[in-house]
C-alpha cells in the first residue's frame, strides 16, 4: 500500500454532502491524495479499496461505532472526522485501532495531517485528542513521561507547537516527538488491531521508540 | 423484655416520642401478663371446685390467654391500630361473659370472681391506640357484665351490693381508664416536645443560613465598594474617560469580576466551570470568540481556590481582543486551567501572578497564554493507589 511519497486513495463517508464536498476541496490541496470513494454509509465499503477512510461517527442518525470497530479490525486505516468532542468517544475510537480522531471544529490542517499520517501508519495527534489523552485516568492507561504529558497538555491548551516548544525550551521537532511517542504508547494498550501493530512497527522503524522502550512503558502494571 | 429500639432512622426528637410509646406498651404488656397468668390462675386454681361448670371457666381462661399473647405481640409491633383490636376485644369480652356465667350465685363480686377486671385490662392492652370511645364501651360492658350477674342472682336489692359494685367499678374500670388517659397524655407531651425540638432546630438552621447569606452579601458589597465604586466615581466626575484604553480594560475586568461574583453564589454542578463560563460569557458579549473545552472529572474545589484559579483566566479573557480558548484539564494530580487569547503584549505583565499561575506572551504568534494550576490534595492520590491495587 501507499507508504511514502506516492499518491494514495482516500474514501470519504459522511451523511452530509456538504461535508463530503468540503473535505474533497480540502484534500484537493494535497497533491498525493486521490479521492477514490464517497458515500453516506459504511455498508458498501467491502468492494472499495482505499488507503485511508475518513468517516463520520454519526451516519443518518446512527452512531456507527461498531462498524468502525469492524473496519479497524479488518486493518482499514481510518480517520474519524466527527462533530463530537466527547472524551470517552475519542478514547473508544482510538482503542479500536482508528488512526486518528479529528473534530470538525479543528479543520483542514489537522485533517490533512491526520490523513497523511494515517496513510503512512504514522501517529498524528490533534489538540482535542491530546486533551483527552492527558486527562485519561483509566487504570490501564500507559505511563507517559513528564515531557510527554506536558507536551500533550500544552498542545491542547495553545494549539501551537511552536509556542509549546518555546515554553518548554526545546525544538518544535522535539515537542512533536513527545506527542507522537505518547500516541504510540496508546497504540500498545487495549484491544489488538492490525493498524496499531502497523503504527508500532512504523514507530520503531522511524526511530521514534525502541522495542525496549515499548516494553518498558508496558511495564506500568504493578505486578510487584 | 423487648429492647427499646430508637434507631428508626427518624430524627432524634421523633425517636423520643417513639420510645415513650414503646415503654408504655411494654408496661401494659407486663401488667396484663402478671394479672392474667398470676392473679387469675391463682384464683382459678384455688376456687376450682366452685365454678359451674369448671371447664367453661378454664376454657375462658385459655381463650383469654391466647388473646393476651396475640394482643401483646401485636402491640409491641405497633400492629393494633386497625380493626383487629376491637375484634380481639370482643373475643375477650365474650370469654369474660362465659367466665362470669360460671360463678355461683352472689359471687359476681367476691373471692372467686376474676374475669371482669381481666377483660378491662385486656381493653387497655388492645384498645390503647384506638379511639377512646371503644375502650369506654368495653369498660362499660365489663361493669354491665358484673351488674347483670348480680341481678340474675337477685343480689341487687341491697344497698350494700350497690355500694360494693360502685367501689369495685372505681378500682377496676376507673383505674384502667385513668391509666390510658395518662398514657395518652404522656405520649402527647412527648410529641409536643419533639415538635418543639424540631422547630427549634429548624429555626437555628435558618438563622445560620441567613447569617451565611448576610456575610456573603457583605463580602459582595465590600467588593463593589472597594473595586467598582472608585471606577464609577472617576467616570462620573470626569477624571476617567470612557474612550481611554486603560479605563476600558479596567471596566472589562471589573465587569468580568462582577459576573464571577454572581456566579459564585449560584448553584451549579461544577462551580469552577460555571464561574469560568461566566467569565467567558462577559468576553463573548464584547464579541470575543471564545471556545471552551474541559476534559477530565472535576473534584470539589473550594471557593477560595476557585477564585485563585479563575483570577488569571478572568484577566486574560478581559484582555482578549477577538478570540480566546479556555481549557480545563483534570489529571490525576492537578487541575490546569488555561486561556490563550489574542491580547496585546502590554496586558501580559499586568496579569496577577498568583500561586500556580504562569503567563507567557508569545510575540511571534501574538498570543497571550496563561495557565493556572492547582494540585488536587489528598484523596486523589489514594484513589489512584487503590485503583492500582485492583490490578
Amino acid at each position: 500500500m501507499a507508504r511514502t511519497g506516492t499518491t494514495f486513495d482516500v474514501g470519504i463517508v459522511d451523511d452530509h454532502p456538504v461535508v463530503i464536498d468540503g473535505v474533497r476541496a480540502w484534500l484537493a490541496e494535497e497533491p498525493s491524495v486521490r479521492v477514490g470513494h464517497t458515500g453516506d454509509t459504511t455498508a458498501d465499503l467491502r468492494s472499495h479499496t482505499v488507503d485511508v477512510l475518513i468517516v463520520d461517527l454519526n451516519l443518518n442518525g446512527r452512531l456507527v461505532l461498531s462498524d468502525i470497530g469492524e473496519l479497524a479490525a479488518e486493518g482499514r486505516r481510518l480517520v474519524v472526522f466527527s462533530q463530537s468532542t466527547d472524551e470517552s468517544l475519542v478514547m473508544d475510537v482510538l482503542d479500536m485501532g482508528v488512526a486518528g480522531f479529528v473534530t470538525k471544529s479543528e479543520g483542514q490542517a489537522h485533517l490533512l495531517h491526520a490523513v497523511r499520517a494515517a496513510a503512512a501508519d504514522r501517529p498524528y495527534v490533534p489538540p482535542t485528542t491530546a486533551g483527552v489523552l492527558v486527562s485519561d485516568r483509566n487504570p490501564v492507561a500507559p505511563q507517559l513521561s513528564p515531557q510527554e504529558r506536558t507536551s500533550l497538555l500544552w498542545w491542547f491548551q495553545s494549539m501551537s507547537k511552536a509556542s509549546v516548544a518555546r515554553r518548554m525550551g526545546v525544538s518544535v521537532h522535539t515537542v512533536d516527538m513527545y506527542i507522537k511517542r505518547a500516541r504510540v504508547k496508546y497504540a500498545q494498550v487495549g484491544r489488538a488491531a492490525p493498524t496499531k501493530t502497523d503504527m508500532l512497527a512504523r514507530a520503531i522503524e522511524d526511530g521514534l521508540v525502541t522495542p525496549a522502550e515499548l516494553a518498558d512503558s508496558a511495564e506500568w502494571t504493578p505486578s510487584a | 423484655m423487648a429492647p427499646l429500639r430508637s434507631d428508626t432512622g427518624a430524627p432524634a426528637g421523633e425517636a423520643v416520642a417513639v420510645r415513650y410509646a414503646h415503654v408504655i406498651s411494654v408496661v401494659v404488656v407486663v401488667i396484663v401478663a402478671v394479672w392474667h397468668f398470676g392473679y387469675d390462675s391463682l384464683i382459678l386454681v384455688r376456687s376450682w371446685s366452685r365454678y359451674e361448670p369448671a371447664w367453661v371457666a378454664l376454657a375462658s381462661w385459655l381463650v383469654l390467654s391466647v388473646v393476651q399473647l396475640v394482643g401483646s405481640v401485636l402491640l409491641l409491633r405497633s400492629g393494633l391500630r386497625g380493626r383487629l383490636a376491637p375484634l380481639l376485644s370482643s373475643v375477650a369480652l365474650l370469654a369474660g361473659v362465659a367466665a362470669v356465667a360460671t360463678y355461683p350465685g352472689g359471687e359476681a363480686i367476691g373471692d372467686i370472681s376474676w374475669a371482669a377486671n381481666t377483660v378491662g385490662w385486656f381493653g387497655v392492652l388492645l384498645l390503647m391506640q384506638r379511639p377512646m370511645r371503644e375502650l369506654v364501651a368495653l369498660l362499660a360492658c365489663t361493669i354491665a357484665m358484673t351488674t347483670v350477674a348480680l341481678g340474675v342472682s337477685g343480689d341487687l336489692d341491697t344497698p350494700v351490693t350497690w355500694s360494693r359494685l360502685i367501689a369495685q367499678s372505681y378500682t377496676t374500670a376507673g383505674i384502667q381508664l385513668a391509666f390510658v388517659l395518662l398514657a395518652r397524655e404522656l405520649h402527647h407531651a412527648a410529641r409536643l416536645t419533639t415538635g418543639a425540638a424540631r422547630a427549634q432546630a429548624d429555626r437555628m438552621a435558618r438563622r445560620a443560613a441567613e447569617e451565611a447569606r448576610h456575610v456573603e452579601r457583605r463580602r459582595r458589597y465590600r467588593y463593589l465598594r472597594d473595586r467598582i465604586a472608585p471606577l464609577l466615581h472617576d467616570l462620573a466626575e470626569g477624571r476617567a474617560h470612557p474612550g481611554d484604553d486603560t479605563v476600558q480594560r479596567s471596566s472589562a475586568i471589573e465587569a468580568t469580576r462582577l459576573r464571577r461574583l454572581f456566579a459564585e453564589t449560584e448553584d451549579a454542578a461544577h462551580p469552577l466551570l460555571h464561574e469560568l463560563r461566566a467569565c467567558a460569557d462577559v468576553a463573548e458579549r464584547r464579541d470575543v470568540n471564545v471556545t471552551f473545552v474541559c476534559y477530565g472529572e472535576l473534584p470539589d474545589v473550594p471557593v477560595a481556590v476557585r477564585r485563585q484559579l479563575t483570577e488569571g483566566p478572568l484577566l486574560a479573557l478581559a484582555s482578549a481582543k477577538t478570540s480566546a480558548r479556555v481549557t480545563v484539564v483534570v489529571t490525576a494530580g492537578e487541575i490546569a486551567v488555561s486561556v490563550v487569547a489574542d491580547a496585546s503584549a502590554s496586558a501580559a505583565p499586568r496579569l496577577v501572578r498568583s500561586a500556580g499561575t504562569s503567563v507567557l506572551f508569545d510575540e511571534k504568534e501574538n498570543l497571550l497564554w496563561l495557565e493556572s494550576r492547582w494540585p488536587v490534595p489528598g484523596p486523589r492520590s489514594t484513589s489512584a493507589s487503590s485503583t492500582t491495587t485492583r490490578w
